[in-house]
């Protein structure tokens, strides 16, 4: 555990238990607690990396492996986002308001500890606190479709959980510890694949089951449609990511992929994010639904991710790192807006919007820009992490896939062409004309968020220093 | 700013100024224009009496830099394009026709700029790159000089035919800097190039195409007749007759005599195309009826002669070919200003409606009496002089056929100035031209200027030929000897029997077309074999370009968009049929059944522990 990370764990825990008890008579408190404890937090974090003095340093003086800290800030960025967006998106009445901010204050505590452990166990911990909370948080408006999302994330990825155990198990037998440096010492070695290496392809497994990669993703449609609005941006900005794609990128570190160990297991890992990104983008296609095809989109980004961390040198890692941290900027900015759309025009069935730049022109320009990065359009922050990963399958000979990836991005971009035309341009539907553009709060998360994505796109080279001190920290 | 540069940029200038004028205004852009022309001419003549200069800059990099140079061919040059440029824009003041004047004086300056830079550029990338800017306006001024369908026509015939003989142009630029490893005219001067391999030859060939083209020789001529009859009469005097003439005999100098050592095989080539331009051109303008599609043929002839002067190789013929190119260029334009003149004063340019006119238009008369006399080369104007310098030079290669074709081609120049002449100054004038008056004094000064240099530089050779001629020589490295003096030698007995067989063969046609001088020729025209050519050639059945368009475009356009709809479909429907069919499996598949998604997870693991536990 990185303990200079800890208070960024235990601050929101705290506030967590707290809010039911300050907030029980006075519902608007649990807003400004939960918003206020983030925004410090995210203030506190910034003021660690992004002082004159660092940034001139070329970020050596980020304490932990520098990783650990840009997740928490995302998290923080994303949990952020959520709250305030809630605060003015939930009705008034809503019974369980103070449940639903310690819930979300709880799981990014859980986030925190995540991405700032340093063993198994605790990595296990964390994730089924986090699984936990976010089974109850997607029955936040216990809709029917929420209540099928839950069981449904929760039936399908139990397996993960049960495989991450007997992989923890098989460590503590073979390895006698279950710290990660443990796992890396042993990969640099000379010792033969054997348990060891089994029990990690199962803790990978699970993660890769948790990430919803094909084809162990048939629960994050459902998951992602059905539950409460500001929930699916949660769900699908930040804590699927954290919960599945982040360890298995720092799974992939920790083999040491990059030297040659564990090939079979790298290639594994490298056709299942192939594979996701091919029936992602194609199933996108054709969904009818802003929120299902979102959620596909999910499925085909993580893909990227996880192909990334198959192939696992420094360059790829980084482009895997630049992506989640993208994935988590333009996806939370399209499930919010999903939202705003669901709430000013009563649906988010694509053949029944159309022309909402006209009525809902901040939603639609900063949907756009969301939907350019995903796609990977220059200059912004989604260009240069596909572009990242490309090159680094390139590089390392896999001609194949890099081209491979490349055309299915061109998919990316025809499936949110489609959207683009379908829901934000073109003439101005029926549900165009009733709705009108919904309050600044509310648009405030979005905009902020494209602010990130043409930021990070155009300071990139500053970008790059960052993920190269990270890539150079966690692979060594 | 340099002295060399103000011929360039102060036309440029010029040009775009005037298209912030309003349209309404009356004499300011003609005003502009013609001081802009002037200040250019009176710079170049600045240029022409000071010792050559040289302005470079770095441009592109490796070995392509932008260098301007007076030596004296080039600046001779210079100042030629700015004396028309300056005559054509007085003359056009009051010329109507000649569409919108801002247009018309835009492209006037915009062609004078080009036409000057190409002319100093010593490097050919940048010369390349003046010569193709004149194709732009080559074809804005066709186009834009009437509001017709067939001006746009030619306008686009003209373009295309240009842009692909600039092509080859460009090639041959490209492979003559590889093979001389520099793109600078005076630096192959001093190594030239040698015609011993394939490249070069090739090379020298498409520069070659590039030049003539320019000139308007046979076979990249058809254009130019058209754009007589959907164009102005100022646009025919100024780029057809005069730029085009310059540039193409001056590049094509350049290129035989400077930059490569031709042989004996080339020589030929080049005054067989002579020769042959000569011919082919003059029957056609024999037996045309309409004033300025006449004179456009001649303007194609006349190039023949050049070609052939320079063909020759021997300084005699070379220095006569580049006194034929200024001597043509002041007397064609000369006689395009007074089919200009007449066709404003008469309203027309028919020769069977016109007549009699040379009591109404003195001036314009006179003025063409002596150009068109100059043109057949009679003694002493200056077309004789320049012409008994390329007869001499081709009888001095020892092939006489060229010689006799180039007589042939004199005796018909003089038939049809005689009937061109008899049928619009003389004879009866028709009822319609009773009121017909002198054109006005802005169109009958520079007429009048180019009549008198066709006297002066006829009666006074000896100047042009000292001041210009020879100095373009030496510019050219090359040693003559004597070029000027009457010599009342076998020549000139020769010509003088041309001229007298030209006179009994328009008797011969007037007899003929029942004393109608515009029916002169057609005892030629209708002659047994002749007519048959004729009447394909006015089918034009011999133009490449309405035979490409014919015969080869049709079928590649075709091809192509049969080719073109085939990607469309590859790129197209088939990629998105193949992503429709899985992504439409694929939503069949996610229905949203519990046990379906949980068979899949475990089956999926299950192959996962198999293949990492090292099944294969």
């Amino acid at each position: 555990m990185d303990k200079g990370l800890l208070a960024y764990l235990l601050i929101p825990l705290f506030t967590a238990v707290l809010i039911p008890f300050i907030a029980r008579n006075r519902p608007r408190l649990a807003d400004i607690f939960a918003n206020v404890t983030l925004l410090a937090g995210l203030v506190n974090l910034l003021w660690l990396a992004l002082r004159p003095s660092v940034i001139a340093g070329g970020f050596a003086d980020i304490p932990g492996d520098a990783l650990s800290l840009l997740l928490v800030a995302a998290v923080y960025l994303v949990g952020l986002c959520v709250t305030f967006f809630s605060a003015y998106f939930m009705e008034e009445g809503l019974p369980n308001r103070q449940a639903y901010y310690s819930l979300i204050l709880t799981s990014i505590a859980a986030m925190t500890g995540v991405v700032t452990t340093g063993d198994f166990f605790t990595l296990y911990v964390f994730i089924e606190v986090l699984a936990v909370t976010s089974f109850a948080l997607i029955t936040t408006d216990d809709s029917a479709g929420g209540i099928e999302g839950a069981i449904k994330y929760f039936f399908l990825t139990f397996p993960a959980s049960a495989l991450i155990m007997v992989g923890i198990a098989i460590f503590m037998i073979s390895l006698g510890s279950l710290s990660f440096d443990s796992l890396r010492v042993y990969m640099s070695s000379d010792m033969p694949d054997g348990p060891v290496v089994f029990a990690s392809a199962l803790i990978m497994l699970g993660f890769l089951i948790k990430s919803g990669v094909v084809p162990f993703h048939a629960w994050t449609p459902d998951a992602y449609q059905g539950s409460y609005a500001p929930v699916s941006a949660h769900l699908a900005g930040i804590v699927t990511k954290i919960s599945g794609v982040y360890a298995v990128v720092k799974l992939a570190t920790l083999l040491r992929f990059f030297d040659g160990r564990a090939q079979a297991l790298s290639e594994l890992v490298m056709f299942l994010g192939l594979l996701s990104i091919a029936v992602g983008a194609i199933a996108a296609l054709r969904q009818t639904s802003f929120k299902r095809m979102l959620a596909f989109s999910s499925i085909s980004q993580v893909g990227y991710i996880v192909l990334a961390a198959g192939l696992g040198t420094p360059l790829a890692i980084m482009g895997a790192v630049f992506h989640l941290i993208n994935h988590a900027t333009f996806k939370t900015t399209l499930f919010l807006n999903s939202a705003s759309l669901e709430k000013a025009a009563g649906t988010t069935d694509m053949d029944k919007l159309g022309g909402m730049e006209h009525a809902m022109p901040w939603t639609s320009w900063t949907s756009v820009i969301a939907l350019l990065s995903t796609a990977g359009v220059p200059p912004l922050s989604g260009f240069w992490s596909k572009l990242l990963i490309i090159l680094a399958l390139w590089e390392s000979g896999l001609k194949t896939y890099a081209v491979l990836a490349l055309l299915f991005s061109i998919v990316t971009l025809a499936y949110f062409m489609i959207m683009q035309r379908k829901v934000f341009f073109g003439r101005k539907s029926p549900a165009a004309e009733r709705s009108s553009e919904v309050s600044a709060p509310l648009l405030a998360p979005a905009v902020l968020m494209c602010g990130v994505i043409v930021a990070l796109g155009l300071l990139f080279p500053y970008f790059y220093q960052y993920v190269k001190v990270v890539a150079e920290r966690i692979i060594l | 700013m340099n002295l060399i540069l103000i011929p360039i940029i102060l036309p440029i200038v010029s040009a775009l100024a005037l298209l912030l004028i309003s349209e309404r205004t009356r004499w300011l852009k003609e005003l502009l224009a013609i001081a802009a022309s002037i200040v250019s001419l009176l710079a170049a003549a600045n240029l022409f009496l000071l010792p050559a200069q040289t302005l470079s800059y770095a441009w592109l990099g490796g070995g392509i830099s932008f260098t301007l140079s007076t030596d004296t061919l080039s600046a001779f040059l210079l100042l030629a394009v700015s004396l028309f440029s300056a005559a054509i824009s007085i003359y056009s003041f009051s010329s109507p026709n000649k569409g919108s004047a801002k247009w018309f004086f835009f492209n006037l300056l915009m062609t004078q700029a080009f036409a000057a830079g190409a002319a100093l550029s010593d490097n050919m990338v940048a010369m390349l790159f003046f010569w193709e800017g004149l194709l732009v306006f080559l074809y804005t001024f066709i186009a834009l000089s009437q509001e017709t369908k067939a001006a746009k026509r030619t306008a686009m015939k003209a373009f295309l035919i240009n842009a692909v003989t600039d092509l080859c142009l460009l090639t041959g630029v490209v492979i003559t800097g590889y093979i001389a490893g520099t793109y600078s005219m005076s630096e192959i001067s001093h190594n030239k190039l040698t015609l011993d391999y394939g490249w070069s030859v090739f090379a020298y060939v498409l520069l070659l195409i590039g030049a003539v083209s320019k000139a308007g020789a046979f076979p990249f001529h058809t254009w130019i007749p058209d754009a007589a009859t959907d164009s102005s009469a100022p646009f025919m005097a100024y780029v057809p007759a005069a730029i085009d003439k310059l540039l193409g005999i001056y590049f094509l100098a350049r290129a035989s005599v400077y930059l490569f050592t031709l042989n004996g095989t080339m020589q030929l080539v080049l005054m067989t195309l002579g020769a042959v331009t000569i011919l082919v051109a003059v029957m056609m303008a024999f037996v045309q009826k309409d004033y300025k599609r006449l004179l456009s043929y001649h303007a194609v002839s006349q190039t023949g002669y050049m070609i052939l002067g320079i063909g020759t190789l021997n300084p005699i013929g070379i220095a006569g070919g580049l006194f034929h190119m200024i001597n043509h260029a002041t007397y064609k334009s000369c006689l395009f200003m007074t089919a200009g003149s007449v066709e404003r004063q008469a309203g027309t340019g028919d020769l069977s409606k016109l007549g009699g006119l040379f009591r109404a238009m003195p001036i314009t008369g006179l003025c063409f009496l002596i150009a068109a006399a100059a043109i057949s080369g009679i003694a002493p104007l200056n077309g004789f002089f320049s012409k008994e310098l390329i007869y001499k030079g081709t009888l001095d290669t020892g092939y006489t056929w060229f010689f006799i074709a180039a007589e042939l081609g004199s005796f018909l120049t003089l038939a049809s100035f005689l009937k061109l002449g008899h049928s619009v100054y003389f004879g009866k004038r028709p009822e319609g031209l009773k009121d017909t008056k002198e054109a006005p004094f802005s169109m009958l000064l520079p007429m009048m200027a180019f009549a008198g240099i066709c006297v002066a530089f006829g009666f006074g050779a000896r100047l042009p030929v000292q001041w210009f001629i020879s100095p373009s020589l030496e510019a050219l490295n090359l040693q003559h000897g004597l070029l000027f003096g009457f010599h009342a030698d076998k020549l000139y007995f020769v010509s003088v029997i041309v001229i007298l067989a030209a006179v009994l063969n328009h008797m011969l046609g007037l007899a003929a077309g029942g004393g109608k001088a515009d029916k002169a020729s057609d005892h030629i025209h209708y002659a047994p074999v002749l007519k048959e050519t004729y009447a394909l050639a006015e089918r034009r059945v011999f133009d490449i370009y309405e035979l490409a368009m014919d015969k080869v475009v049709p079928p590649v356009s075709y091809a192509l968009f049969k080719a073109d709809r085939f990607f469309d479909w590859a790129i197209d429907t088939v990629p998105s049929g193949v992503t429709g069919l899985l992504s439409g499996a694929s939503s069949r598949f996610h229905n949203g059944s519990y046990p379906l998604y949980m068979a899949l997870t475990l089956a999926g693991a299950a192959v996962y522990i198999l293949l990492v536990g090292g099944f294969k």
